[in-house]
């Protein structure tokens, strides 16, 4: 991308007194492909241009943005950012400071192998259109079956009044199954291989290949069509073993958002809420058992949530947040990193479209390794359930009180999974839960990314990944539903 | 004018369309200007505008079905689009339950439903009304210690044209404020939170939105707890507002009544809820907030009763042309509009309006001898949508209400039920209705709503 905007911005902020300016000048393509019961039912591409400027004037952030990549256009948004923060600075308590940063200059790019965008459209609908009609075909009270493809694109650049100026591109792709069946009024629903949508990477269309939807569409649809005649979900404390794709929703909720500092330093408390992960607890409150080591990772390849630098210009790095069940790490800005006198930004800035303002966002936060196999977690339980792909989520507004309910789930009794379990449902309380954490597998890591993490006023939707494999809490309150 | 403009653009677009016989085609163009002051730590730390356009094209070509949408409204890029859309209904396949783009219908804009002072505002004037808010919230005690919440104003246009003669558009200003206040005392934090919206600025008053959240915030500490239960509620207007949102999205989707998943499929002429509940669905009526007169697909936005007297019926359902026309039906004007992000088109009610009752906030709380006044939920989601069980947690103030008063602030609790049972029984309906987004909702007392959890706080 062309610099020349950007210097057009910077110079013009510069002019009007900004202490601080930035701008990042994007496209964004969206490729969204759904087929319903075997027909394509939405064929969708967009593309999105734009840009946006943040200003810091009078000690305070002025922040607009426009579609309208033009000279004149870029102006008068900059104009427009400099009104908007010397409003803001009518209401300040104190400046706004950003730990320092080393400007770069730099290009960075996710690696694939195919590039999602041109793999031909008929190539990408008849993998949905068979895997689609295989999974409907299964059985007539299969109501509809979804097949879903994404690929995703930002081409962007950003500079500051630093000296900054980076180039990057973000690549990623993926899809899914799902089905929902319906016996005698009840409703149930299966997807594979994760839900809402499927399973996504930073990676080329080699991914979504790897994910081989035809060959599971009839298990997909068979398992659907058992839990009809599963038993239900216990009701009272057991031990409640997580497969990897609900652990990832788990850690995302109980561990993702309430270790974001924007929330724990109250500027989120309008709407998604605060956090029980407040500043003094910073190093020393227990927030899990010593098996829990959970990680911000964005260097990490193949990861939702990796890139090479942020939307501030902060080089992609790994934090630590949790080590040994101390809570020892937040997932930062650098104006929020000033203001708990940290040394640097976690890197965790990003908008979800140039038109927005960044804000501090998950990159893919991950449960490192245990030393146990999956298998020997269930060898090990004598009581308890094996839940797995999410079905809905609740948590409170400074993420302590959740309650989580999963598509299928079986009964583990004396070390080996038994019948099948359906509609589980379970309900903690964050550091109990994972205090009660005694078993966190290896063998079955791998990273789970999710594009639908919403944060934010204005809202905002951003791809974020969570690598965990299969883990054990005790004595969790499990079968919620009457 | 803007719709004027984006008429124009929606109509050549269609055109550069059919030249390249395709058999069918849509256009909508789109514009939407926002500003929005957000506030917390009572000082603000964001503050942004932005700028937004685009047009979103749908040709059809042997029953093969495209989409491409534009973040601009440049001619050459539309251009472009058009003949991008044509290539991918060519390598696309056919949809067989495709019928047809909707034809036109008689339809008239509405009149108000644009404010220029609204969409026009100022940083400067919401930066003024968020101090306004602080200050007052801070002077209400001194166990206020921090004041936070957005003040948003703006506008959206829009104009939809299609190749069997629709031509339609809409123009609309929205402002919205929400104050929350923190409180302090001791180890105690309390909260409580106000929001108001209107397509006029001039509606919003920051000191009532937040003499009102302090009032709660104060009110909130120390609170105690209760064990879990079946407990008779007494929900503010915006609980109410969150609780039907879900129910209206899993429940009048005709995606979802087509997948089997509303809980209508099963309910057909039967009254799932209280006879007093009566709700209808009215892009037209001046106490729904988007007031609009097309939906995204420029069919004229039909009113429908979502429930009357406790009734669910077929006239339930909400349509656009796609998901009517596999039964056979006429749109009812429910297709998602063209603004936002593009994932899908499945239509939902967003004018529901519910018919008010005859009780005062003191009568029902009077009313009640063992009860729990909820304020607002928070992270609401379905946990079985053919039931409508959801789950949530209490918000911004939750307090005990025993022998016909309010005695004390409760810690937040987590609620798991079914909507069908919550909603069967109403024993009272407040008299005033509040427009909150997509919901214009009174209060209401239900006999009992199951609680599963307490939180810690």
């Amino acid at each position: 991308m062309s610099s020349d905007f950007g210097r057009i911005a910077l110079e013009e902020a510069e002019k009007k007194g900004a202490s601080y300016a930035d701008i990042r000048v994007s496209e964004i393509l969206n490729e969204n492909l759904t087929v319903k019961n075997g027909e394509p039912e939405v064929i969708s591409f967009s593309q999105q241009k734009g840009f946006g400027v943040r200003v810091i004037m009078n000690g305070a952030w002025g922040f607009a943005g426009s579609v309208d990549v033009t000279k004149e256009e870029i102006k008068k948004t900059v104009e427009r950012a400099v009104g908007i923060a010397r409003a803001s600075a009518l209401l300040k308590k104190k400046e706004v400071v950003l730990v320092r940063e080393k400007a770069k200059k730099g290009k960075y790019a996710t690696s694939f192998k195919k590039d999602p965008f041109k793999i031909p459209l008929e190539q990408k609908l008849d993998v949905l259109i068979q895997a689609g009609r295989i999974l409907k075909e299964q059985s007539q009270l299969i109501k509809a079956s979804y097949a879903n493809y994404r690929g995703f694109r930002e081409n962007k650049l950003f500079m500051s009044s630093e000296g900054a100026e980076i180039n990057q591109q973000i690549t990623w792709c993926g899809g899914g199954l799902s089905a929902i069946a319906v016996k005698g009024g009840e409703m149930q629903t299966r997807s594979y291989p994760s839900p809402f949508r499927g399973d996504f990477s930073t990676s080329g269309y080699e991914f979504f290949e790897s994910l081989a939807l035809v060959e599971h569409a009839k298990e997909v649809g068979q398992k659907l069509l058992k839990l009809f005649e599963a038993e239900k979900c216990p009701s009272g404390e057991m031990d409640l073993i997580l497969h990897g794709d609900q652990l990832a929703l788990q850690i995302h909720e109980s561990c993702g958002h309430p270790t974001e500092l924007d929330r724990a330093l109250g500027t989120e408390a309008d709407y998604a809420g605060t956090s029980f992960l407040t500043p003094e607890k910073l190093g020393k409150f227990r927030y899990g058992s010593e098996k829990v080591n959970i990680v911000a990772n964005a260097t990490l390849p193949k990861g939702l949530g990796t890139f090479g630098y942020d939307d501030e210009g902060t080089q992609a790095k790994e934090v630590c947040l949790i080590k040994e069940g101390i809570f020892v790490g937040y997932q930062t800005s650098r104006e929020t990193a000033a203001e708990l006198s940290l040394k640097e930004s976690s890197g965790g800035m990003r908008a979800d479209s140039p038109l927005a303002l960044p804000i501090i966002r998950m990159t893919n936060i991950n449960l490192l390794p245990g030393d146990w196999k999956a298998e020997e977690i269930i060898e090990d339980s004598k009581d308890g359930i094996l839940i797995t792909t999410n079905r809905s989520w609740s948590i409170d507004d400074r993420r302590i009180n959740f309650q989580f309910g999963t598509e299928i789930g079986w009964r583990v009794k004396n070390g080996s999974k038994e019948s099948m379990i359906k509609n589980p449902t379970y309900m903690g309380v964050t550091p109990q839960f994972w205090g009660s954490c005694d078993a966190v597998s290896k063998d079955d890591w791998k990273m789970w990314g999710t594009p639908n993490c919403g944060k934010g006023v204005p809202g905002q939707v951003i791809y974020v990944g969570h690598g965990c494999g299969t883990a054990r809490f005790r004595k969790v309150h499990v079968g919620l539903i009457k | 004018m803007v719709t004027e403009r984006l008429k124009e653009i929606a109509e050549r677009a269609v055109q550069y369309a059919m030249k390249q016989k395709v058999d069918q085609a849509q256009a909508s163009a789109f514009l939407v200007d926002d500003a929005l002051t957000r506030f917390a730590n009572s000082q603000i730390h964001q503050n942004v505008a932005q700028k937004s356009g685009g047009v979103s094209l749908k040709v059809i070509l042997n029953k093969r079905i495209s989409t491409i949408r534009v973040g601009t409204l440049e001619e050459e890029e539309i251009k472009k689009a058009v003949a991008e859309a044509v290539k991918i209904a060519k390598a696309s396949s056919p949809n067989k339950e495709f019928k047809s783009l909707p034809e036109p219908e008689k339809w008239s804009p509405i009149k108000g439903a644009f404010d220029e002072e609204t969409a026009n505002c100022e940083p400067k004037y919401r930066a003024e009304k968020v101090k306004e808010a602080i200050e007052t919230a801070h002077s209400k005690s001194p166990e206020v210690k921090a004041v936070a919440g957005y003040f948003s104003t703006g506008s959206m246009a829009y104009a939809v044209a299609n190749s069997l003669g629709v031509s339609a558009w809409a123009d609309i200003s929205v402002a919205y404020m929400k104050t929350t206040v923190i409180s302090k005392s001791g180890t105690s934090e309390g909260f409580g939170a106000r929001e108001k919206y209107s397509r006029r600025i001039k509606d919003i008053e920051p000191s009532l939105l937040a003499e009102d959240a302090a009032e709660k915030s104060v009110k909130s500490l120390n609170p105690v707890k209760l064990n879990p239960g079946e407990y008779e509620v007494v929900l503010s207007p915006l609980a109410v507002s969150t609780l039907l949102t879900f129910t209206g999205f899993v429940g009048f989707s005709a995606t979802a009544y087509q997948d089997g998943q509303s809980f209508v499929k099963y309910n057909l002429n039967q009254q799932v809820f209280d006879s007093k509940l009566t709700v209808k669905d009215d892009a037209r009526d001046s106490k729904t907030l988007y007031t609009v007169p097309v939906d995204g697909e420029g069919v004229p936005k039909k009113t429908l009763e979502l429930i009357n007297n406790g009734f669910v019926s077929e006239k339930s359902i909400c349509y656009n042309s796609f998901t009517a026309g596999k039964e056979n039906k006429k749109s009812t004007g429910h297709a998602a509009l063209p603004i936002g992000d593009y994932y899908g088109e499945r239509s939902a009610p967003s004018n529901m309006i519910v018919k008010a009752g005859d009780a005062t906030l003191e009568e029902i709380i009077k009313e009640t001898k063992h009860g729990i006044f909820i304020t607002a939920v928070h992270y609401v989601n379905p946990v079985e949508p053919t039931k409508v069980i959801l789950t949530g947690l209490t918000r911004d103030g939750t307090f005990l209400i025993e022998k016909g008063e309010i005695s004390k602030p409760i810690v937040n609790m987590r609620f798991t039920d079914s909507m069908l049972s919550a909603f069967k029984d109403i024993p009272m309906i407040g008299k005033q209705v509040e427009m909150l987004r997509i919901t214009t909702v009174p209060m209401m007392k239900l006999k009992k709503l199951r609680f599963v959890g307490i939180s810690a706080y």
